[in-house]
């Protein structure tokens, strides 16, 4: 249902590069039908024909391929707030990927219309309250350090970032703030805009 | 164009993307050139669907694309790879945990996801390999997603190693997720006794509305009171859970102010349990000494087997006791050796609740004939946990009691039947600390009208178990 209405949003919002737009069409066919795969295919076909907006869409599929921390990486192309089904895919991502907080902030902004849509949301909203609940334990944090560390040597800088930044919220979470002033220190290393960019 | 491509792509994205490629329309090297990158990223990272999907339409769109072609025909020509994740969960599901743990092995050779690592460990736990277990259990734990079933599982690993008070912690941690809550609460619970030594004691109080079970109508009147109890129990298992024990207990009910019905004792008891991946079972030899209103009353040894097993999510078990009763003089005619047997089944009634039925048949061989009887019945016990420190239970049980022989002086053949019930809270208050509210009934149904009596009593109470 959710993955019909972000075809049709981006079937009446076409306006991309000439070229490019059969593809986005193609890859909306194919999302609205379930070919996550071939949908993937044709957003980055539409990307790398020009489509500037297409990097979201494919992100919404790999998500639907079940493949977040790709999607969290597509995703850092293009701020949230232009369009709450692509930022329904996004906190699914961050859920996905265990960027819990991430995903919270932006599960908290959803506004999607249509009672499957919003339960939907509102068992994510649950699901991230449960898992948010207690106080996040040292291990974990360290965790999410490790991630970051490791992505950023893979030169994976934006979802590194991602990681670090979850690994700070955490920290905030915590009455002796673990991790927080660490956290700043790796960010403020890792490249700036990618650190902007993936915080929703 | 467009229609070429958004018709392939709608019914071929079903069709097989390994069959001889045609060309699709006019040749379209731009097209195909994009097609072909996104291929060989989707192929980077390990992608094999996406990326011959995308070579596909890549050699479809520009016959000269020899690369793309030979990309395909490479793909396609290997074998589809399995996913070994979801081939280990397969296997594991089906009893087949060599074969999942090697399964698994090879899924963690491709990913650093720590849900593998937490399978393979769960798969080694269960074939009692624990040592190899604990290390994979331990990686799985630093994942915030499976730290709460990697420390259930470390905890299971610690208390069949005999750290019980590890394995209390480790099952306080995994209790704090609610789905594993009701599992690992009473797994922290059971460590506690489970070390190599633990020491509890209890303390209750209550009321006894028939303490000299009077019939319902005639004499004696009935007789209520009010009750206390203390008792501790002591146990030593130096090889941990799978090996010798030793039990000492000790029981002090006392009566406000019938103190003809005070009841004191102890035992001494002495056994070996083996614990295995398949069976468990138990010999033990007890002790018992028994002082009734302040006199010697009882002095019993008895001698318990029993053995268990579980089949998927049941368990099923049997058990078997002789007991040889000497009672003190007044009380002699009573003297001589009980047997009893019982089948008993226990399973889990939804995520919270288990539910434990058995059958039992007992014979009483007195010394005097009029005392001797056999009784047999069913009993049902039902545990519900409510929270994370509270749990309910109730239990039902009746017994259908049939005496050896004629009793002259009672005119009859005696026939009794008991119909028990109980109810009971446990409120865990903080490691360590169990405090209890319970209420037990009992109505017993004879052909001799003398023998007809009720009974209620309600009881609150405190435990606490030291362990290592």
């Amino acid at each position: 249902m959710i993955a019909t209405g972000l075809s049709l949003a981006l079937a009446v919002a076409i306006s991309a590069a000439p070229g490019a737009d059969e593809h986005l069409l193609a890859g909306a066919r194919a999302f609205r039908d379930g070919h996550f795969d071939a949908a993937l295919v044709e957003f980055r076909v539409a990307e790398r024909l020009g489509a500037s907006d297409a990097g979201a869409y494919a992100a919404a599929s790999l998500v639907q391929l079940g493949r977040p921390e790709e999607a969290v990486e597509a995703f850092a192309s293009s701020p949230p707030g232009d369009d709450d089904l692509l930022d329904w895919y996004r906190a699914l991502a961050c859920y996905e990927a265990r960027l819990y907080t991430s995903a919270s902030r932006l599960a908290a902004k959803l506004q999607l219309s249509g009672p499957k849509a919003a339960a939907a949301v509102e068992k994510l909203r649950a699901d991230l309250a449960r898992v948010l609940a207690p106080e996040p334990q040292q291990a974990s944090i360290d965790w999410y350090f490790a991630r970051c560390d490791d992505l950023r040597q893979r030169g994976r800088g934006a979802l590194a970032a991602a990681y670090c930044r979850e690994a700070a919220d955490l920290g905030e979470r915590r009455t002796d703030r673990y991790g927080v002033a660490r956290a700043s220190a790796v960010l403020t290393r890792l490249d700036p805009g990618a650190r902007h960019e993936v915080k929703p | 164009m467009i229609a070429a491509v958004v018709t392939s792509l709608l019914l071929g994205a079903a069709a097989d993307p390994c069959a001889p490629v045609e060309p699709a329309g006019p040749a379209d090297a731009a097209a195909a050139a994009a097609y072909r990158s996104v291929a060989e990223a989707e192929a980077a990272s390990g992608s094999r669907d996406t990326a011959v999907l995308a070579y596909r339409h890549a050699a479809e769109l520009d016959p000269a694309d020899r690369s793309s072609r030979d990309a395909l025909g490479r793909y396609c020509r290997d074998a589809p790879h399995p996913d070994p994740f979801r081939d280990g969960m397969a296997r594991m599901d089906a009893g087949d945990r060599r074969g999942a743990i090697a399964a698994f092995r090879a899924a963690r050779a491709r990913s650093d996801d720590p849900t593998i690592a937490l399978m393979e460990g769960i798969c080694h736990y269960e074939l009692g390999e624990d040592r190899e277990a604990e290390p994979l259990l331990r990686a799985a734990e630093r994942s915030p997603d499976d730290a709460d079933v990697a420390s259930l599982y470390l905890g299971l690993v610690a208390l069949r190693g005999g750290e019980a008070a590890k394995a209390a912690a480790l099952f306080d941690a995994a209790s704090a997720t609610p789905g594993l809550a009701p599992v690992a609460a009473d797994l922290a619970r059971f460590a506690r006794t489970d070390g190599r030594w633990a020491l509890t004691i209890f303390a209750d109080s209550g009321f006894d509305s028939n303490v000299n079970l009077a019939p319902l109508q005639g004499t004696p009147s009935r007789e209520g009171d009010g009750v206390y109890a203390l008792g501790a129990t002591g146990l030593f298992r130096p090889r941990g859970p799978d090996g010798p024990y030793f039990r000492a207990q000790g029981l002090l009910n006392q009566q406000f102010h019938l103190s003809a019905y005070d009841v004191a004792g102890g035992d001494l008891a002495g056994g070996w349990q083996v614990l295995t991946a398949r069976w468990s079972a138990l010999a033990e030899y007890d002790l018992g000494y028994r002082t009734f209103g302040g006199s010697p009353f009882l002095t019993s040894n008895r001698l318990l087997a029993s053995a268990w097993t579980a089949v998927g999510g049941v368990t099923l078990g049997a058990s078997y006791l002789a007991r040889f009763e000497s009672y003190a003089s007044g009380f002699s005619p009573f003297s001589g050796t009980v047997q009893a047997g019982e089948l008993r089944t226990s399973f889990g009634v939804g995520s919270r609740a288990r539910l434990a039925l058995a059958y039992g048949l007992a014979r009483d061989a007195a010394r005097l004939s009029i005392l001797s009887y056999v009784e047999q019945g069913p009993r049902a016990e039902l545990r519900v946990a409510m929270s994370r420190r509270v749990r309910l239970g109730v239990d039902l049980a009746g017994t259908f009691r049939a005496y050896d022989v004629f009793d002259p002086s009672l005119g009859a053949l005696r026939r009794d039947t008991y119909l028990d019930a109980g109810a009971l809270a446990e409120w865990d208050l903080r490691p360590g600390w169990t405090a209890h509210a319970g209420l037990r009934g009992r109505q017993a149904l004879s052909n001799v009208a003398g023998f007809e009596y009720g009974k209620l009593v309600p009881t609150i109470g405190v435990a606490y178990t030291f362990s290592p």
